[in-house]
């Protein structure tokens, strides 16, 4: 194989689909994709400005400065993007707000993939009454309206980072669920199932060493694009009030009232939405492209 | 030597698929030609271009990534591939038309089969309605299925892959076209459905006059039905002769390759293994040097490595393409 | 059919079921709705009492569940917490239709415009248009709702002025001038456009990308069957074959959408509602959660829920019933 490759290059042919392994033409794919490049390089924008900033730029998030004039100022030398209504340090919040912000969305993303993942494999696998429960289950808290539960459960769970995780992750394994399900169901009918059956494999193995990998493309697209779902959740629930409380900062609460920025300080709202947008996108692109890429045929 | 008139004559036909990993020389030079009423087999493996080159004479070639490079395809002596879209689509479903491979999924789910059929009378005879109804009931009877205005508003779905093949074939000569390709029809059939669709083809080619275009890789369906047999490979066209000739003495070593590998009922029973072609077809991102068969060719040389062989005519109506022919 | 339809119907019951306990139960984890009241210097202790025995506050929490079961059937949906005086049905009954009209038409819009682009799209694939068409999909994706709802009441009521100067281009809120109340139809129809204007944007901006991208796909998906290929090879002109052959298919699943998003219509949009002050059920919920009005809030959720379960059916009813496939077997 190897040789061929390098016969190729050496005639200066085009590579093949027959001379890469499977992760590299995904990676080629990839690569070669617009939409996904441009979020690529969204997203490592937004993390190096999240991660690297307050080593460039020190300033305390939340210290504030008293009195009128510390509120709503103009940006300036001392504070780049200006300062809010509690006279804090705008640049200095956007850093660990995104940090905030983006920690929840991996971390709610991840956890709803692997929980809706876990379901999906049971119910897609085993089938039968175990399926029906599950799946009506599923489709009953599907029909809920997610958005007055998330502020109902975040009521009830109380304020905070890891409340507004576990929100997310309740109401964020359904779509898993079913998209991997459906997924088992198809590939159980494949031969190599049957075979792996035949020499004596406990359903456990096949389930975790023979099916789950082949859900593995597919969960990483739906972990990905999920991040920007969750992000905006985040945003909406700390928008009202529910999510990250003072004097942490995250991009949602950072707009929390901000219907009085209006008038005073719209650049107040436009630091922290812009940021959410395009975040949210760079995840929507990227995630995009990854489908793409690993299956550019399939329809997900 | 055939007196009849030449209907299509496919000349030096090249497609070619511009692919994200590569260009694929689908067809890669192909010749053939079909006289009036005349029954033409061209036979190969999957990816040797013949269906590539069915397409290509009714100009369906999905673009992107598909695209006729070059040569010409000769109707009634005009130049097909010279013809602006309105031109060929008048010619499509009306002088020359076409049944595909799978009946399940060839005729719109939506619609009726009924209306499905009126649809290609509508569209090339100027008459409808009532009229339409009446011709595509003719149609439905003709192509031997019972109770034709009960199945006239029958869905797909209701009907078998025979049955469905048998609409798809009424849908095709609804407008009596000169010629029909038939593109691997019965390769999706059961073997005894095979023969019935195969048995109607016949005895509707003798009724009607038209010229089919057989294709498939199923060498047992041309020995029932053609006249004439061409060999494709990998892009080319290898052998061409009369169906008897062919069978009876094929010259180039694929052919030769192919027909011994069949199982034959007459021969004495031996414990051999049945004899098959080494290797396998090209990949069309890399295609050998030389002549495109060398590989799997027990009789190549280092000449067949090098050079690629022209078409020779070595008896008439008998062509290879080979330097070192089969004795016959 | 009709088997299928009465076997999916039955389908439904248990849904609904698990629906109203979830519902009831994350509102019976909140610790003390009463805690709120019983601050309040106008409302009596007796009332309080009256309160908790009427909802079952006094009794075990399975028999709570009954209680409320029981009522919730029957239409008794209890007091409304949040405008004390007024029954929890009323309340509901005067949000529902301002989230109905305004629900309405933002989907109309969305519709009209995102499915000739989806349509579009699908033919002309990997053009400009098409192109474009995704990178708007993806923008409206993207965008948090009250962002762009506080983005548009900036842009048209703070930065564009009426030719005097003062007044907002678009009102910033509310869903009708106050004083129009009486006035004619076409003057109040007028007066509540211009209310309407930006939130329907805000919502159908969010909404088009996604619907568009559907058709898209249903559309790419069609084409590539191979019955559009035997149309062409019969002569169909290509416009007939899009709009004929292809359409009819690619249309199937979007009426499954259409269904699907129905319940949407009532849910609404709690944020862009509470951001542009209309009265509507989503900011109810909302706001019944936000003053511990849990009675309404329960209430405001089983209904969407159970629209969302009876509209799947619907879904599934009008799919079997517009793909001939289903519905002749």
């Amino acid at each position: 194989m190897a040789e061929k490759v390098i016969e190729a290059k050496k005639k200066g042919q085009k590579k093949s689909s027959e001379d890469y392994t499977y992760v590299g033409m995904v990676f080629h794919r990839l690569t070669r994709h617009k939409l996904a490049m441009v979020g690529a390089f969204m997203l490592i924008f937004i993390l190096l400005f999240v991660f690297v900033g307050p080593l460039v730029w020190r300033a305390n998030p939340n210290e504030q400065i008293e009195g009128l004039e510390g509120m709503f100022n103009v940006p300036s030398r001392a504070h780049p993007m200006g300062t809010d209504d509690y006279g804090r340090d705008v640049l200095a919040r956007m850093f660990f707000g995104g940090r905030i912000s983006l920690f929840i969305g991996f971390i709610s993303a991840i956890t709803s993939t692997l929980i809706g993942a876990l379901v999906g494999l049971v119910a897609g696998y085993y089938g039968g009454w175990a399926d029906d429960l599950l799946m009506r289950f599923t489709d009953a808290m599907l029909s809920i309206p997610t958005f007055p539960l998330l502020i109902a459960l975040a009521s009830v769970l109380g304020k905070g980072v890891w409340q507004i995780i576990l929100v997310i992750v309740i109401f964020g394994w359904m779509v898993d669920a079913r998209l991997v399900r459906g997924l088992v169901l198809s590939l159980k009918e494949q031969e190599y199932v049957e075979a792996a059956h035949a020499i004596g494999a406990s359903a456990n193995r096949i389930m975790w060493r023979h099916l789950f990998p082949n859900t593995l493309a597919v969960l990483i697209v739906s972990t990905t694009i999920g991040i920007g779902g969750a992000i905006i959740y985040e945003a909406s629930i700390s928008f009202l009030g529910f999510g990250v409380q003072a004097p942490f900062a995250s991009w949602g609460n950072m707009l929390q009232n901000a219907q009085q920025f209006i008038w005073n300080s719209p650049r107040l709202i436009i630091y922290p939405g812009l940021a959410i947008f395009m975040t949210v996108l760079g995840f929507n692109f990227f995630g995009d492209g990854l489908r793409d890429a690993i299956d550019p045929k399939l329809k997900l | 030597m055939d007196n009849r008139e030449v209907l299509v004559d496919i000349k030096n036909l090249r497609t070619f698929f511009y692919t994200e990993d590569g260009v694929v020389p689908a067809v890669d030079g192909i010749d053939l030609t079909i006289h009036r009423g005349e029954v033409v087999g061209l036979v190969g493996e999957s990816g040797c271009g013949k269906s590539v080159t069915a397409l290509s004479i009714l100009r369906l070639i999905p673009n992107p990534p598909g695209k006729i490079i070059g040569g010409e395809i000769f109707f009634h002596g005009q130049d097909l591939l010279k013809k602006n879209e309105e031109e060929m689509r008048m010619i499509r479903g009306d002088k020359i038309s076409m049944i595909f491979q799978e009946p399940m999924t060839s005729l719109n789910p939506v619609y009726t089969i009924g209306d499905q059929i009126s649809e290609a009378i509508t569209l090339h005879q100027k008459i409808d309605g009532a009229e339409s109804k009446k011709r595509t009931i003719e149609m439905i009877h003709l192509v031997g299925i019972p109770e034709p205005e009960r199945r006239f508003s029958q869905y797909p779905h209701e009907m078998s892959g025979g049955m469905r093949q048998r609409v798809m074939i009424a849908m095709a000569l609804s407008s009596n076209p000169e010629l029909l390709i038939s593109d691997e029809a019965t390769t999706a059939l059961d073997v005894t459905i095979q023969a019935q669709i195969l048995d109607l083809m016949r005895g509707l080619q003798k009724k009607l006059g038209m010229a089919i275009l057989i294709i498939t890789h199923n060498l047992a369906v041309v020995a029932e039905m053609a006249e004439t047999i061409s060999i494709a490979y990998a892009g080319k066209i290898v052998e061409s002769a009369s169906a008897k000739e062919t069978f009876k003495s094929p010259r180039h070593p694929y052919t030769y390759g192919l027909l011994q590998s069949i199982p034959k009922f007459t021969e004495k029973k031996t414990n051999e293994p049945l004899p098959a072609i080494e290797g396998m077809v090209p990949s069309p991102y890399h295609m050998p040097k030389g002549c495109r068969f060398n590989p799997r060719c027990p009789f190549a040389t280092e000449k067949c490595r090098e050079e690629e062989p022209e078409i020779l005519e070595l008896t008439p109506g008998h062509l290879v393409r080979c330097f070192y022919p089969i004795e016959s | 059919m009709r088997d299928y339809i009465i076997r999916r119907v039955l389908g439904m019951i248990p849904l609904i079921l698990i629906v109203m306990i979830v519902s009831f139960g994350i509102f019976s984890l909140v610790p003390s709705p009463f805690a709120a009241l019983s601050e309040n210097p106008r409302i009596k202790k007796a009332d309080i009492q009256r309160l908790k025995h009427a909802w079952g506050f006094d009794l075990k929490w399975y028999l709570r569940f009954f209680k409320w079961f029981s009522g919730v059937i029957r239409g008794d949906w209890g007091p409304s917490l949040l405008y004390p005086g007024s029954m929890a049905r009323d309340v509901i009954a005067r949000a529902l239709p301002v989230t109905v009209r305004l629900m309405g038409i933002e989907f109309l819009v969305s519709l009209v415009i995102a499915l000739p682009i989806g349509i579009i799209s699908a033919v002309k694939q990997y053009s400009v248009t098409d192109y474009v068409v995704t990178v708007i999909s993806f923008l409206g994706m993207s965008m948090p709702s009250f962002w762009l709802g506080l983005m548009m009441m900036m842009l048209f009521s703070v930065v564009l002025k009426r030719p005097d100067g003062i007044t907002p281009l678009l009102p910033a809120g509310g869903i009708i001038t106050p004083g129009l109340e009486d006035a004619s139809f076409w003057v109040k129809f007028g007066d509540r456009a211009q209310y309407l204007v930006l939130p329907v944007f805000v919502l159908s901006f969010i909404s088009i990308g996604g619907y568009a991208r559907y058709m898209r796909s249903s559309m790419l998906e069609v084409i590539r069957q191979d019955y559009i290929r035997t149309a062409r090879a019969k002569g169909v002109p290509e416009r007939s074959v899009v709009n004929k052959h292809a359409l009819r298919n690619a249309m199937i699943p979007i009426v499954t959408l259409v269904a699907l998003s129905m319940p949407g219509i009532v849910g609404g949009a709690a944020i862009t509602e509470t951001i542009f002050n209309i009265p509507g059920m989503g900011r109810l919920i909302i706001a019944a959660e936000i003053k511990a009005d849990y009675p309404t809030a329960m209430i405001g959720l089983l209904l969407i829920s159970v629209l969302v379960i009876v509209f799947n059916l619907v879904a599934d009813i009008v799919y079997a019933w517009v793909d001939p496939r289903i519905k002749y077997s």
